[in-house]
């Protein structure tokens, strides 16, 4: 999903996919593509000699269906921080407020 | 012509220099590694999904708790069998469309798929309890040092020899 992200934070091994959030194996019913990304995930982790590995799994995405990936509603730290736009800093720094602040929007 | 993942193809353009910065956070730490022991046609698999599935019949993850505290989602985490299927499962991560592991539950937890692979004998066996969590959370003690010993006691126990984690 985001491999790079992933990687930062020092995981073992990565069988990276460029699928959409939400689709990680691929579109409800596609069977066969879900069971070619398991199982190319599990060659990966047979390839995989060191730590840090990434192996960057050859699927593309051409879905031609036009999807909406979003989420029916926006994630509370969005709302959050549209409202209370001086918090960003702290999220870019994944430095949260000490104590929880007053409850959201 | 060999293919490299666009960490960030999917993502709007704020949302994308966040993550990509966040990608920038990480600080050279030793990486851990448990060698393969034996051939993944003898491994017990089992599957760890971020997409908040819960059993119907079990208690919801609690989204009130990130509605509140946006910084922070319930760091709780569930046990799915092997034999759940779609219907018996319900999405509650707040960062993704649910609708699509709501129609097909294998779009983020293959568990379907992985009893197929064992079928085959591709893998030893599918794992007698597959985990999911909530991912998404700025305050991640409450997941590394509860959470996390809970599942991996568990999956010792059950003698699972790989864990595929599926972020969403």
């Amino acid at each position: 999903m985001m491999p790079e992200l992933t990687a930062s934070v020092g995981v073992p091994r990565i069988a990276a996919i460029e699928h959409p959030f939400g689709l990680t194996l691929g579109l409800p019913g596609d069977a066969a593509c879900q069971l070619a990304v398991l199982r190319a995930a599990l060659r990966a982790l047979e390839e995989m000699s060191q730590p840090g590995a990434v192996v960057h799994l050859p699927f593309e995405w051409n879905s031609s269906e036009k999807l909406n990936i979003y989420p029916p509603e926006t994630p509370p730290i969005a709302r959050y921080l549209r409202r209370h736009p001086w918090y960003v800093p702290k999220f870019l720094s994944r430095t949260p407020p000490e104590v929880p602040e007053q409850p959201g929007p | 012509m060999t293919k490299i993942v666009d960490s960030y193809r999917f993502l709007d353009g704020i949302t994308k220099r966040m993550m990509k910065h966040w990608a920038t956070l990480g600080v050279p730490r030793q990486i851990p590694w448990t060698p393969l022991a034996k051939p993944i046609s003898q491994c017990t698999v089992s599957l760890l999904s971020s997409a908040a599935v819960a059993l119907k019949t079990d208690r919801p993850f609690d989204q009130e708790i990130e509605r509140r505290d946006p910084w922070f989602a319930d760091p709780s985490y569930r046990v799915l069998p092997g034999k759940t299927a779609t219907h018996d499962a319900r999405v509650y991560h707040l960062h993704i469309n649910p609708s699509f592991a709501q129609q097909d539950l294998n779009c983020v937890m293959p568990v379907e798929r992985l009893s197929q692979l064992e079928a085959a004998g591709e893998i030893g066996r599918s794992a007698p309890s597959h985990y999911s969590y909530m991912g998404y959370t700025l305050r991640p003690e409450a997941l590394l040092r509860g959470t996390v010993p809970r599942i991996i006691g568990q999956l010792r126990q059950e003698q699972v020899d790989v864990v595929v984690l599926v972020p969403v």
